[in-house]
């Protein structure tokens, strides 16, 4: 397992991100594709850290809107809105990020890690209509 | 040559001509390279142009392997047995003879995958991004279809009594495969198409009740399911229509298989239908054991057809390394590559090559570009090592840019691996990451690029050929994409 080392946040996060993030302070990031065995199913550590707070790497997929606090976390860089392309051929292995403010938008290139708590198994959300089969809530993210 | 040797040699005969007379003489002699370079040259002399009839055609596409990809993919199989890997050779380059392929379409310097592929299917160029429609087609535009469709390779095949068998990672719908028996203004329409014209994926089931497709393996159950219901493997179709396609096949007599031990267990015989992910199938790097390989797609192709005394025409395409290439993650694209090149020869060992044509190419290249100089055995998807002057494998220690950092052997010059990121002001600006070796060699690392562009691009530079059997010789030189329909037509056709 790849974990970048994740020694405390540093200064340049800004403090509106940064709250709440010393709970996971001295832990290491793990990369979101960690969270999923090559069939598709739940890894261990995904199953372990269910309801736990976990901290992720990854990519923001580009929200469909500003001013939202959801988006979507990829493993590599992926262009593609899925709300924008219903037909959008949207990898198995994304985590949905539910913040608890206002996300701050980062292009989809640029690595970030977001803090919060895992939660796993299908869930639709009612006002967005999308689905997912994991997600991080009350999450924060800054750039990795 | 002066006057004297050419009186020597006006005497002697042609066989004894081939013997290379002075190379005991040389110094060098003893080399391995120069002793094998030596045994090629007498392979080659030896070599015997087939003008037999050719019973059997494979026409085998790596979507987005040009030259350059080609040449990584090389290295990458080559250092996956172990070996330093310039030095390996792919199946498929021992084949006698090779070209380079002109892929602009019609109207487009960089080529996408539905014209080239249709230009291999029917002898004339397309236009960008239409399948199987002469230049009159217009992109997008139903009505151009109207009198504009051509004739394809697998129509003429199956008009001989041959079967055919289109394989492919992508979607059974995708560009590639569309291109063996589909003729459309828009290779977007898979699973809808306008009043008027008919999608893509209807076309596929036609050719199947028609016989002109006896054998379709890959993936894009999504669009063969009736609207409103879930496929084989449990995704939603994308049809907007009521039909059921995947239950036409099978009234028309079809076998329906969705994954690998289907695949093996299906009954010797055609009509054949295997669907085996609802989009495209997995990449190579993480394809799960119950999905069949490109490798096991071709084998069961080639099975369910080969009892046909009047032989086949199957397309293979490893449909995924250009997806891999146009997210700019280079790991996965050579894998893909190295996938493709084991069905290759997996069909080259179940087939005689006196009488079956084997064609290997590519539809186009991509945005794709080698750093530096790096030393023998550096690996091909990490960063560029030293050349050592006192030994022949690299030094370990990365070659450093201007900036002081080391840079991958690959790079992309676009795509999603910009170094240059949007910032808070709308503006693009960056500086290249400090990258290290087990970064570089990530399966999801994306290598280094110049352009930003959410997808990588094709490009317009030239694909080779590999050609063995009936006919090959005549693919050899720079030609045009479309004059290889030419070499299969004759090549079947010749008396």
């Amino acid at each position: 397992m790849h974990r970048r080392k994740f020694i405390t946040l540093s200064a340049a996060i800004p403090a509106s991100l940064a709250l709440g993030a010393s709970r996971v302070a001295a832990r290491e990031a793990v990369r979101m594709r960690e969270l999923y065995n090559p069939d598709g199913s739940f890894s261990d550590y995904a199953l372990e850290m269910a309801d736990k707070p976990v901290l992720l790497e990854g990519f923001m997929a580009p929200p469909l809107k500003a001013e939202w606090s959801f988006f979507v976390l990829t493993k590599i860089p992926m262009s593609v809105c899925p709300f924008c392309d219903n037909e959008a051929d949207w990898p198995r292995d994304i985590v949905s990020i539910y913040a608890r403010d206002i996300i701050t938008v980062t292009p989809f290139n640029v690595p970030i890690e977001v803090e919060g708590t895992l939660k796993i198994g299908t869930y639709t959300d009612e006002k967005l209509g999308f689905v997912s089969r994991v997600r991080v809530v009350d999450a924060a993210h800054w750039r990795a | 040559m002066n006057r004297v040797a050419r009186i020597l040699l006006a005497g002697v005969s042609a066989a004894s001509m081939t013997v290379p007379v002075v190379s005991q003489d040389l110094v060098q002699a003893e080399s391995s390279w120069y002793t094998d370079a030596d045994a090629k040259l007498q392979a080659m002399i030896d070599m015997q142009p087939n003008t037999g009839k050719a019973k059997n055609v494979i026409l085998f596409v790596a979507d987005g392997q040009g030259v350059g990809t080609n040449y990584a993919v090389r290295l990458f199989a080559g250092q996956l047995e172990g070996k330093l890997g310039e030095e390996h050779v792919l199946p498929y380059e021992e084949y006698p003879y090779t070209a380079l392929i002109k892929t602009y379409n019609i109207n487009a310097q960089t080529p996408d995958s539905a014209p080239t592929a249709g230009a291999m299917n029917s002898g004339i160029k397309q236009v960008f991004n239409t399948i199987n429609l002469n230049e009159n087609g217009r992109h997008d535009n139903c009505a151009s279809e109207e009198g504009n469709k051509v004739t394809l390779f697998s129509e003429i095949a199956s008009e001989m009594g041959k079967s055919v068998g289109v394989v492919s990672t992508a979607r059974a719908t995708h560009a590639t495969p569309a291109a063996v028996y589909a003729k459309t203004a828009n290779r977007n329409w898979e699973a809808a198409a306008p009043e008027g014209c008919t999608d893509i994926a209807v076309q596929a089931i036609d050719a199947m009740e028609a016989g002109t497709v006896d054998v379709l393996l890959a993936g894009g159950a999504r669009n063969f399911y009736p609207a409103g219901t879930q496929t084989v493997h449990g995704g939603d179709s994308s049809r907007k229509d009521e039909l059921n396609l995947v239950a036409r096949a099978e009234e028309a007599g079809a076998q329906f298989v969705s994954d690998l031990a289907g695949l093996e267990a299906a009954a010797a015989g055609s009509p054949l239908l295997g669907l085996f992910t609802n989009s495209d199938m997995s990449y190579e790097t993480e394809r799960p054991e119950t999905e069949p390989s490109v490798a096991d797609m071709t084998v069961a192709a080639i099975k369910a057809m080969q009892g046909n005394e009047d032989g086949f025409y199957l397309m293979v395409e490893g449909g995924r390394v250009d997806h891999a290439n146009h997210a700019g993650n280079a790991n996965r694209a050579f894998m893909d590559g190295v996938a493709f090149a084991k069905a290759v020869a997996m069909a080259d060992e179940m087939t005689n090559d006196e009488d079956t044509l084997i064609i290997v190419t590519a539809d186009h290249e991509h945005a794709i570009a080698f750093n530096g100089y790096c030393g023998r055995g550096t690996p091909i998807t990490g960063l560029c090592m030293g050349i050592n002057a006192d030994g022949v494998e690299h030094t370990g220690e990365p070659e450093l840019a201007d900036d002081g950092k080391p840079y991958s052997v690959v790079g992309y010059l676009n795509g999603a691996g910009s170094v240059l990121t949007e910032q808070a002001d709308g503006s693009y600006f960056g500086t290249r990451p400090n990258v290290t070796q087990e970064e570089a060699l990530d399966v999801d690392y994306l290598q280094q690029a110049l352009i930003p562009m959410g997808s990588e691009t094709h490009s317009g530079e030239d694909v080779a050929s590999w050609a063995k059997g009936p006919w090959a010789h005549l693919l050899t030189g720079t030609q045009e994409q479309n004059y290889i329909f030419h070499v299969m037509n004759h090549a079947v056709s010749a008396e």
